[in-house]
C-alpha cells in the first residue's frame, strides 16, 4: 500500500490517493502563485508580513530535523523546523506510520523528496515550542534555602551540586539545619538495610528514583546509575498512575507477557472501546489511532461503542455510546460473556484447539488454555495448578511431564499437544497411576463458573445499564467474525476493583477468537533493531551490580518470602504486589511515607510530580516536607513544581527537544517500527565549566564519577571487538546507540546529499566524531528520517495472522490463581470472577460515604497531556480552564447553571475544591467529570522567592523580579481532582491502591457538589 | 509531466532547507484561473483541535482570536447524546459581505478567491467584523490602527500557498477531514468530494455562496450549518 502511494505521489497519476491529493494542492499551489502574488504583494501588505508568521521548511536559511515528539507519550514523529536557532514550527515526519494513519511513504524515499510533503501532527506537538521556551524553565541547579515548601531556593554551581550529592553531609547547617545528610557514597555498600530482614536487600535500596514521564534510552540510562552502578532495586516508574489498571486484565491474560494490547484499527469492523478516550489522548494518540478510525467511519468501514460514563469526543462518530457507572467495566464484560455463552456465539473450534497447531490449522496466530485441566482437588499438592502429565505419571521424563493435560473428545486426559480438538467445558475425576481419584476441571468450565455467579441482568445492575444494552453490545461484537476487538485504556480498570475488571475486558476477544488476527486485538510488532546491543554493548560494563531484594513499592515480590510474614502471618502491615506488573509509583511514595519494608534515605524524582498527579497526592506533601522520612531529596526536571517544591535539589534538565529521549517502539496494535528522538535545537539550560549541558545525563555521569561508581567515565563502554571507550556526555551513549540501531536494522549508508542534510540541519552532529565513518554515514540514513520505518504495517501480517502476536491467552491463569492475597491470606481468583470495588481491608466506599452523592470521571483534553502542559499557551488560548461538568439532570435537581462557581468536597478534603459548572448531556448522571492538567500551583502558578531568579529561570526579567519568581495566574487557573481523592484509612490515610496489582484509584472518591 | 517536474524541483531545492520556491515557481505556470476552495468533512473531523494550534503556530494571530476554531455542540437528548464539531474560518465568500463594508477599501478579493486584508489601508475600524455573519474576522490590537488595532482573518495560509506548501490548518488534519483543492479545476478526493449533493455551507438560510463547505456529518443532527 505505501508503495503505491508513494508511485501515485511521485507520478502524479491517480486521482485517488490521500497523499496523492494533498500533493496536487501542493502542486497545483506552486503554480498558482509565484508571480502574480509577488506582483500583488508590492500592491499590498499581507498582515503575515507584519505578524512574522513562523518559518516553513522551505524558507531561506532554515533546518530541519526529523524526530520524535514528546508532547504526550503517543510518540508521533515531528518534522522540526529550526529558524535562527529556535524552534519555530512542528509538523508530523512523513516516514512515521503514526503521522500517515500507519501508511508512510516508503523508508527508501530519498529525503529531498519529502520535505515539501504534507505530514499531520497533533495539537499537543504544535504547541511544542511554548513547551520548549516555556519562561518557567529551570536553567541552574537549585539548592534549598529555607525549610522545605518555603519556596525558597538559590542557584549554586555545577560542581557544588555534584559534591554536595555525592558526599552528604552537613549540608543544611547554614540554615540552622544539625542534622548529617546522606550521600551517595554513603549507599554503595552492602551490609543488608534492615539486619533482620536480609530478604529486602543491601543498603543500596535506601536509594530511591522515581520517574515521571520516562522513555526508553534514558529509562535505561537511569537504570545503569541506580540499578547498575549503585546496584538499587528502586528504579520505579510511573505505570500505576499511568494505567496500570486495563493492563493488569492483559497481564493475566497473557500470562505477564503484554501490557497493551488492543483493536486493529486499520482493519477491525467493529470496536468496543472501555475506558479509552481515542479521540483525545491514547497511544497511539488521535493522531493515529483516532485519524485512523475517523477515516475508516467515513468512509463506512468501521462502527465502533464506547463503554465509558463521559461520551468522549469518539461520541461524533461513535454508533453507540454505553454510558456505564464508574468502576464497573468488568460487570458489564462479565454480562457480555454470560450472554455470548448462553447464546452459543462464542467461537468454540478457536477455544477448543488446546495446542498451537490445532488452532494455526483454522488460521489462528494464536491459541488459548480454555481446555487444558485445573487441578480444582484443595487436598491436592498441585491445587490450583494445571494437570500436568507428571500429575498422571510421575515416572514420565522431565520435559513430558511438564506438558499440559486436556480431555480427548472419548473423555481420555491426554497431552495438550496431541488432541486434534479437545473437550471445552468439563468437570471430571480422572485417575492418576497408583490409582489416586484428582478432580479437575477446564479452564473454560472455570471461567463459566466465574461468570454464571450473576445473571445479565445482575450485571446490568451493577454496571448500571440496561440488560438489553448487554445483549445488544454483545451482539454486535459477535456479528464481525473475528474482525472486532476490544480496545481498553485507563478508564477500564484504574479503579479498586480493577484486575478484574480488566481481565474480563480482555477475555472477550478470546470468546470470538479475534487474538493475533488482523482486524482483531493485537500486541506491538516491536522495534526495527535492538539500540543497546549490537556494535555497542550499553548494558554490561565491568563492575555491574546486581540488584537485589524488594523494592519499596513492594511490587513483584511476594510477601510469603519475607521475614515479617514468617514472624507475623497475614496480613502485611501495607500490601505486597507479587503479581502486578509493576511501576507502583503511588505504593512506593507511601512506602517512603511508612518506611515499610524499609527506610529511604535519599530520593531521586525525574520528571515526578506525585502531589499534583497522584489521586490524593498532596498526602506525600508531608512525606516530603519530613527529613526523617527522605533524608535527601534530588529532583531531575524543567520546571518547579507541586513535588519538588519540597526537593533539597533541584536538577535542571533538557526538554526533548534539546536531549537524547531516547528509541521508541511502537505501541499496541500492530506496527513494528523505531522511532528516534534526536535534539533539534541546541540545549537551553546552562553548561559545565567543560561545555556540557545541565541534564540528566550530565549529572548522572559527574555524579557516579564523583561517588566512585562504575559504568560512568573513562573506558566505560565495551565495543564488540573489545575496544573501550568513555561514556563522559549524553552523545557517547545515545549516538551508540543510533549506531546499534542503524547496522542492526542493516540499513544502508546514506547518500552524500542525505549525510550533508544531517551535518547541516542537526545538532547532534556536532559529535560524529564519536563514531567510525561508515558508521556515521549509515546512522545519517536513520536520523534523515527520524528512525528505522522499513516495516509496512500489511507486513506484520501473514494473511490473517499477526506475526509478532501474543501466540498464547489463558482463560485461567496459574500464576494469579496459586498467589495470596497479602492482607487476607487468600488466593486470588486465577479467572474471571465479578469483584466489586472494595479497599485492601474490604471496605465498600459508596456505601461508607453515602453522604457523597456523585462518582468522579476524571480525563484528558485532546490539548493537554497530564500534568505539564499549562505552559502550551496556545491550547491555553482555546482552554483557559476545566470545568465541572454534571449532567442536565442533576443540574437541574441542584439549581445549577453553566459558569455557577461550585466546590467539590470529599471525606478527605472538606474544604474542598472550586470551579465552574459545565451542564452537559454527555456524562453519566451521578457523576461529575473534571479533567487533568489544570488548577495547578506551581509550574508559573505562584511567585516563590527565589534567589537571583532571573539568572534561574528562562524567560530572565520577564519573570522574576527583586522579590524571586513572579507568578502567573493564568497558569493557576481551573481545578484539580486529585486534590480530594479519598485516601484509604486502613493504611496511614495514604492513597487508595487495588490489592493485587497495586492499581492507584481513580473512581471511588465520592464527592458533594455545594454552590457558592 | 509539469507537475512532477515542479515537485521535483521543490525537491531538491528544499533538499537543505534553504528553498525559495516563489522564485523556482514563478516560471511555470499563470495564476488566473485558480479559485482555492475547502471542504470539511465531519465525518472525519476528530474535534482534536490540532488545526486550531497549527494556525496559532503559524500564523501567530493575537491571543484569545482565532483564524480557525472548533465549535462544538452537544447533539441529541442523553443517553443517545452526541459531541458535533465544525471547524470555522472564514469561508472566503463568493460575494463577501465585509468587503463593502469597509469604507477604506482594505478588504478586497484576489482572483484566487481569497479574501484579504491591506494592512497599509486597515485602520481598524471594525465594519468588516460586524459586517461578517460568521464572527471570522477580529482585530489585532497589538497592531496600530486608528481605531484600535488591525483587522485579521483567514487567508488559507496565502503565504504557504506561495510556496508550495498547504495551509497550515489542512497540513495538521490528521484524518484528512480538510479537503483542499482549485474549486475550478479540481482534482482526486477534492474533485469527488465536490460532487456530493450533500455538501453545505455555514448558515445556509443567509444564501452566501462559500469558499468553505461542509459534508454534515451523518449520525448527528447538527453542525456544518451553524
Amino acid at each position: 500500500m505505501k508503495e503505491e502511494l508513494f508511485n501515485l505521489v511521485s507520478t502524479g497519476s491517480s486521482l485517488t490517493r490521500r497523499g496523492f491529493l494533498k500533493l496536487t494542492a501542493v502542486v497545483s499551489a506552486v503554480m498558482a502563485f509565484g508571480v502574480d502574488t509577488a506582483k500583488a504583494a508590492v500592491k499590498w501588505l499581507d498582515p503575515r508580513r507584519v505578524q512574522k508568521s513562523a518559518a516553513t521548511q522551505l524558507d531561506q536559511g532554515v533546518k530541519v530535523v526529523h524526530s520524535v515528539c514528546l508532547g504526550c507519550n503517543a510518540r508521533c514523529g515531528v518534522r522540526a523546523v529550526v529558524a535562527d536557532g529556535r524552534l519555530v514550527k512542528h509538523a508530523g515526519n512523513p516516514y512515521h506510520p503514526y503521522n500517515h494513519r500507519f501508511a508512510s511513504i516508503p523508508y527508501d524515499t530519498p529525503v529531498r523528496e519529502t520535505l515539501v510533503l504534507p505530514s499531520p501532527v497533533c495539537g499537543k506537538s504544535q504547541d511544542a515550542p511554548n513547551y520548549i521556551y516555556n519562561p518557567y524553565r529551570l536553567i541552574k541547579p537549585l539548592k534549598r534555602s529555607g525549610p522545605r515548601g518555603s519556596g525558597k531556593f538559590e542557584p549554586i554551581e555545577w560542581e557544588q551540586l555534584i559534591r554536595e550529592i555525592a558526599d552528604g553531609g552537613n549540608l543544611f547547617a547554614h540554615l540552622g539545619e544539625k542534622r548529617v545528610v546522606p550521600g551517595i557514597k554513603e549507599l554503595n555498600s552492602d551490609a543488608p538495610i534492615l539486619p533482620d530482614a536480609p530478604e529486602l536487600g543491601s543498603v543500596r535500596n535506601g536509594f530511591v528514583f522515581i520517574g515521571g514521564r520516562d522513555q526508553n534510552a534514558r529509562k535505561e540510562f537511569s537504570d545503569r546509575f541506580v540499578k547498575e552502578a549503585l546496584g538499587s532495586v528502586n528504579r520505579i516508574g510511573h505505570a500505576d498512575i499511568c494505567g496500570i489498571g486495563f493492563r493488569m486484565g492483559n497481564w493475566a491474560f497473557t500470562e505477564r507477557k503484554e501490557l497493551e494490547v488492543k483493536a486493529d484499527p486499520v482493519n477491525a469492523e467493529y470496536i468496543l472501546v472501555f475506558g479509552a478516550n481515542i479521540y483525545e489522548a491514547g497511544q497511539p494518540g488521535v493522531n493515529t489511532y483516532g485519524a485512523t478510525l475517523a477515516k475508516r467511519y467515513s468512509d463506512g468501514k468501521v462502527k465502533f461503542t464506547i463503554v465509558d460514563p463521559r461520551a468522549t469526543n469518539a461520541s461524533t462518530h461513535a454508533e453507540n455510546w454505553v454510558p456505564i457507572k464508574p468502576g464497573q467495566d468488568g460487570a458489564f464484560a462479565m454480562g457480555m460473556i454470560r450472554w455470548i455463552i448462553e447464546n452459543g456465539r462464542h467461537n468454540k473450534s478457536y477455544l477448543a484447539a488446546s495446542h498451537p497447531k490445532a488452532a494455526a490449522a483454522l488460521g489462528h496466530a494464536s491459541y488459548s488454555n480454555a481446555t487444558h485441566l485445573v487441578i480444582i482437588d484443595p487436598g491436592h499438592k498441585n491445587y490450583r495448578k494445571f494437570l500436568r502429565v507428571a500429575d498422571l505419571d510421575p515416572k514420565a521424563p522431565e520435559e513430558e511431564g511438564k506438558k499440559y493435560m486436556v480431555l480427548a473428545p472419548d473423555d481420555r486426559p491426554v497431552p495438550f499437544d496431541t488432541a486434534g480438538e479437545a473437550v471445552l467445558d468439563a468437570d471430571r475425576t480422572v485417575m492418576a497411576d497408583g490409582g489416586r481419584a484428582i478432580k479437575v476441571a477446564t479452564s473454560f468450565y472455570l471461567m463459566r463458573e466465574g461468570v454464571m455467579e450473576h445473571t445479565v441482568a445482575q450485571y446490568a445492575a451493577l454496571a448500571g445499564v440496561e440488560a438489553a444494552q448487554i445483549a445488544r453490545t454483545a451482539e454486535e461484537f459477535t456479528a464481525h467474525g473475528t474482525k472486532a476487538a476490544v480496545t481498553q485504556y485507563h478508564g477500564a480498570g484504574n479503579y479498586l476493583s480493577g484486575t478484574y475488571a480488566s481481565y474480563p475486558v480482555a477475555m472477550l476477544n478470546a470468546m470470538i477468537g479475534s487474538v493475533d488476527r488482523k482486524g482483531g486485538y493485537l500486541k506491538s510488532g516491536g522495534g526495527a533493531a535492538k539500540w543497546n546491543e549490537g556494535l555497542y554493548d550499553l548494558k554490561g560494563f565491568a563492575s555491574k551490580k546486581k540488584s537485589q531484594g524488594a523494592a519499596i513499592s513492594r511490587e513483584k515480590f511476594a510477601y510469603e518470602k519475607t521475614t515479617e510474614f514468617k514472624k507475623n502471618g497475614y496480613p502485611s502491615r501495607r500490601p505486597w504486589f507479587p503479581f502486578s506488573s509493576g511501576g507502583l509509583c503511588v505504593e512506593a511514595m507511601s512506602g517512603i511515607d511508612q518506611q515499610y519494608p524499609y527506610p529511604c534515605k535519599i530520593l531521586f524524582t525525574y520528571f515526578f510530580n506525585p502531589v499534583y498527579s497522584i489521586p490524593g497526592g498532596a498526602r506525600y506533601i508531608e512525606t516530603l516536607k519530613d527529613s526523617d522520612k527522605v533524608p535527601l531529596h534530588v529532583s531531575i526536571d524543567i520546571t518547579v513544581n507541586e513535588s519538588n517544591l519540597y526537593a533539597d535539589y533541584i536538577v535542571p534538565d533538557v526538554t526533548y527537544a534539546e536531549g537524547h529521549y531516547g528509541f521508541l517502539t511502537p505501541h499496541a496494535p500492530a506496527a513494528k517500527f523505531t522511532g528516534i528522538r534526536t535534539p533539534t535545537i541546541e540545549p537551553l539550560t546552562g553548561k559545565t565549566a567543560d561545555g556540557r549541558p545541565f541534564c540528566e545525563e550530565t549529572f548522572l555521569i559527574d555524579l557516579a564519577r564523583a561517588a566512585g561508581l562504575p559504568g560512568f567515565g573513562d573506558q566505560a563502554i565495551k565495543d564488540k571487538n573489545g575496544g573501550l571507550h568513555s561514556l563522559n556526555t549524553a552523545e557517547d551513549y545515545y549516538l551508540r546507540a543510533i549506531a546499534n540501531v542503524a547496522t542492526g536494522a542493516k540499513v544502508p549508508e546514506a547518500a552524500p546529499a542525505e549525510v550533508e542534510f544531517v551535518e547541516k540541519n542537526y545538532p547532534v552532529a556536532r559529535f560524529k566524531g564519536i563514531l567510525p565513518v561508515g558508521e556515521w554515514k549509515q546512522v545519517c540514513y536513520v536520523l534523515a528520517r527520524g528512525g528505522v520505518f522499513n516495516t509496512p504495517y500489511e507486513e506484520v501480517f501473514d494473511g490473517e495472522k499477526h506475526k509478532f502476536g501474543l501466540k498464547r491467552v489463558v482463560l485461567y491463569n496459574e500464576d494469579l490463581a496459586t498467589t495470596k492475597n497479602s492482607i487476607t491470606g487468600e488466593y486470588f481468583s486465577g479467572t474471571l470472577k465479578y469483584t466489586p470495588p472494595r479497599t485492601p481491608k474490604g471496605r465498600d466506599i459508596e456505601a461508607i460515604d453515602r453522604e457523597y452523592p456523585f462518582s468522579p470521571v476524571t480525563y484528558k483534553m485532546n490539548l493537554h497531556s497530564q500534568s505539564r502542559t499549562t505552559s502550551h499557551a496556545w491550547s491555553m488560548e482555546v482552554f483557559p480552564t476545566n470545568y465541572v461538568e454534571v449532567n442536565e439532570k442533576d443540574a437541574q435537581q441542584l439549581k445549577l447553571r453553566n459558569k455557577d462557581k461550585v466546590r467539590l468536597v470529599s471525606r478527605n478534603n472538606p474544604k474542598g475544591i472550586v470551579g465552574q459548572v459545565k451542564v452537559t448531556r454527555l456524562i453519566r448522571p451521578g457523576c461529575v467529570g473534571v479533567s487533568h492538567h489544570y488548577g495547578h500551583t506551581q509550574m508559573g502558578a505562584s511567585a516563590l522567592p527565589i534567589r537571583r531568579a532571573a539568572e534561574v529561570f528562562l524567560g530572565g526579567k520577564r519573570v522574576a523580579n527583586a522579590k524571586g519568581l513572579k507568578g502567573d495566574a493564568r497558569l493557576g487557573a481551573g481545578l484539580p481532582f486529585n486534590a480530594i481523592s479519598r485516601l484509604d484509612e486502613d493504611f496511614a490515610n495514604t492513597p487508595l491502591v487495588e490489592v493485587c496489582g497495586g492499581i492507584p484509584d481513580f473512581s471511588s472518591t465520592r464527592v458533594k457538589i455545594q454552590k457558592i | 509531466m509539469s507537475e512532477r517536474r515542479v515537485f521535483m524541483k521543490n525537491g531538491l531545492i528544499a533538499m537543505v532547507g534553504v528553498a525559495s520556491l516563489a522564485v523556482a515557481s514563478g516560471k511555470e505556470v499563470s495564476a488566473s484561473t485558480r479559485k482555492w476552495g475547502m471542504i470539511i468533512d465531519l465525518n472525519r473531523c476528530c474535534g482534536c483541535q490540532s488545526c486550531v494550534i497549527a494556525c496559532k503556530a503559524q500564523n501567530k494571530t493575537v491571543a484569545g482570536s482565532f483564524n480557525t476554531r472548533v465549535i462544538s455542540l452537544e447533539d441529541g437528548s442523553y443517553p443517545n447524546s452526541r459531541i458535533a464539531f465544525t471547524p470555522v474560518q472564514c469561508n472566503q465568500c463568493e460575494n463577501p459581505p465585509c468587503v463593502p463594508a469597509c469604507p477604506l477599501s482594505a478588504t478586497f478579493k484576489l482572483p484566487n478567491g481569497i479574501v484579504v486584508t491591506d494592512w497599509n489601508k486597515c485602520e481598524g475600524l471594525g465594519t468588516c467584523v460586524t459586517a461578517c455573519p460568521y464572527e471570522a474576522r477580529f482585530l489585532d490590537k497589538r497592531y496600530k490602527g486608528t481605531e484600535g488595532g488591525k483587522v485579521d482573518k483567514c487567508d488559507f495560509c496565502l503565504h504557504r500557498l506561495e510556496q508550495g506548501l498547504l495551509p497550515a490548518c489542512v497540513e495538521a488534519c490528521d484524518a484528512n477531514a480538510r479537503l483542499f483543492g482549485d474549486l475550478n479545476a479540481p482534482t482526486g478526493e477534492f474533485a469527488e468530494y465536490l460532487k456530493k449533493t450533500e455538501l453545505t455551507s455555514r448558515k445556509a438560510g443567509l444564501g452566501i455562496k462559500t469558499g468553505v463547505r461542509y459534508l454534515p456529518n451523518r449520525l448527528s443532527k447538527q453542525g456544518g450549518a451553524l
